[in-house]
């Protein structure tokens, strides 16, 4: 167990580096892979709460660590009215409220379901594209939803969701190789017959 | 619930709140060794990019020349492949060309840099380039490309070698604007979300009568202490009034889908 969740905390970490490289699809309104959200995502149903909650700290923490802008600078004077940025750490919380959401659906997993999570990543992408833009617009103020942001999300959400069974397929192999079992109903069922 | 997990999910809250609380320099000071920390991946990334990019790009030619011999089997199609290079150096050298003239025409210090990437993030328009702090690069400077103002410097990496760019059509990248033949002046600033198709601006806080028109240029100020004045924006594309502010749509100058090489103003002569 304690193997595993070290492999899952590692590979969240790769998942970081290799996101740099993934590119946006410029056709697709620029949407992306979001493969650390995906790993995170898929790792979470598959571990206890407490480890889940690690794994949550570490990929918000660290997502905000990449993507946080800084000050705006300039005279104030002449920028008198600014455009907040989102606080360090926001990407914390939602990756725990993604987590919690992934975990709701943890019993189908263990009974070997492990299709109805690959479709819950993707809405839960949509989700915490929905979150993070529904945080932005009130900081911000001023509440525009364009279609093209939505499709932008729908497009991310979809893209990371076609992903998915392969993150499961690495998951499961990872598993075997530490010795858990991460649907156990589903083994202890396949022993029965 | 277990209380184990009620101790985890207090030491998650402690954590967040934790995170939350950091001031603008511990965040950037957290960013730094972050980036530091995957400085050594990205560099080995990028080396591998860009050799399986020649690769393909040689495959990609080595195919054409195949398709190409096979129909002429003739010298003529060595010639062309000789002629389709020179065409290739003369581009370059126009390019090349182009972006000394633009070095000699401003007023300012400037350095070169090339577009590594674009950052990974949804809401955010930010993208890497190969210049930073060893070649006197520092936050909050203005950097342009041939055609315009591209955006300015957001964060600077403690290798020294990497920097990263806010871009212009990002809504947290405020410029003072002055419309071209018009004493009208604004705050132009990119738009939230996705767009349809290319980016646009927004030219706001403009007078509720202002007289401005679609085709009208908009320029930088000059005012604000981070960009140099007279730097090319974009066009007017359409105009929104009401009866107590006017807005623009600008359509930026420079294209940001295909930006590589920039310059990072250092200083400004004027």
């Amino acid at each position: 167990m304690i193997r595993y969740s070290i492999i899952t905390i590692l590979l969240l970490l790769a998942a970081f580096i290799v996101q740099q490289f993934l590119p946006a699809f410029t056709g697709m309104h620029d949407s992306r892979i979001l493969l650390v959200q995906l790993v995170f995502l898929c790792c979470a149903v598959t571990v206890e709460q407490p480890a889940m909650l690690l794994l949550a700290f570490i990929g918000g923490f660290f997502w905000d660590a990449q993507c946080a802008l800084g000050p705006h600078g300039g005279d104030p004077a002449v920028y008198t009215q600014q455009v907040e940025s989102m606080r360090f750490g926001y990407s914390i919380l939602l990756f725990g409220g993604m987590g919690y959401l992934m975990q709701g659906i943890q019993p189908l997993f263990k009974q070997g379901k492990w299709q109805f999570s690959a479709m819950l990543s993707g809405i839960a992408v949509f989700l915490y594209l929905a979150g993070e833009y529904t945080m932005i617009t009130i900081i911000r103020g001023d509440l525009t939803l364009t279609r093209a942001t939505v499709l932008q999300m729908t497009y991310t959400s979809l893209l990371t969701m076609l992903f998915s069974p392969f993150i499961f397929w690495m998951l499961f192999g990872i598993a075997r190789i530490c010795n858990y079992s991460i649907n156990p109903e589903a083994g202890r069922r396949r022993r029965q017959y | 619930m277990k209380p184990l997990n009620l101790i985890a999910l207090l030491l998650f809250l402690g954590g967040a709140v934790w995170s939350l609380t950091r001031s603008d320099r511990s965040v950037r000071e957290i960013q730094n060794t972050y980036y530091s920390a995957i400085s050594p991946f990205l560099k080995s990334g990028s080396n591998i990019e860009t050799h399986a990019r020649a690769f393909l790009e040689e495959t990609k030619h080595s195919k054409e020349l195949d398709t190409e011999l096979e129909i002429t089997r003739q010298q003529r199609d060595r010639l062309r492949l000789i002629e389709s290079r020179f065409r290739a150096l003369e581009y370059e050298n126009v390019q090349l060309r182009h972006a000394l003239d633009f070095k000699k025409q401003t007023n300012f210090d400037v350095v070169a840099a090339r577009v590594i990437r674009r950052n990974p993030t949804t809401w955010w328009q930010t993208v890497e380039i190969d210049a930073g702090s060893k070649r006197g690069i520092g936050t909050q400077l203005a950097v342009l490309s041939n055609e315009g103002l591209v955006g300015k410097i957001d964060r600077v990496d403690n290798s020294g070698d990497r920097s990263s760019v806010l871009l212009l059509t990002d809504e947290k990248c405020l410029v003072a604007a002055r419309v071209e033949g018009s004493p009208e002046v604004g705050i132009l600033g990119g738009q939230r979300g996705g767009s349809d198709g290319e980016p646009m601006l927004r030219l706001k806080y403009l007078s509720p009568n202002a007289t401005v028109h679609k085709g009208q240029r908009v320029f930088t100020t000059g005012r604000g202490g981070i960009f140099p004045a007279n730097i090319l924006l974009g066009t007017i594309v359409s105009v929104e009034k009401d009866a107590f502010i006017s807005e623009a749509l600008v359509r930026p100058s420079v294209s940001f889908a295909d930006l590589g090489a920039i310059f990072v103003v250092l200083s400004q002569d004027s």
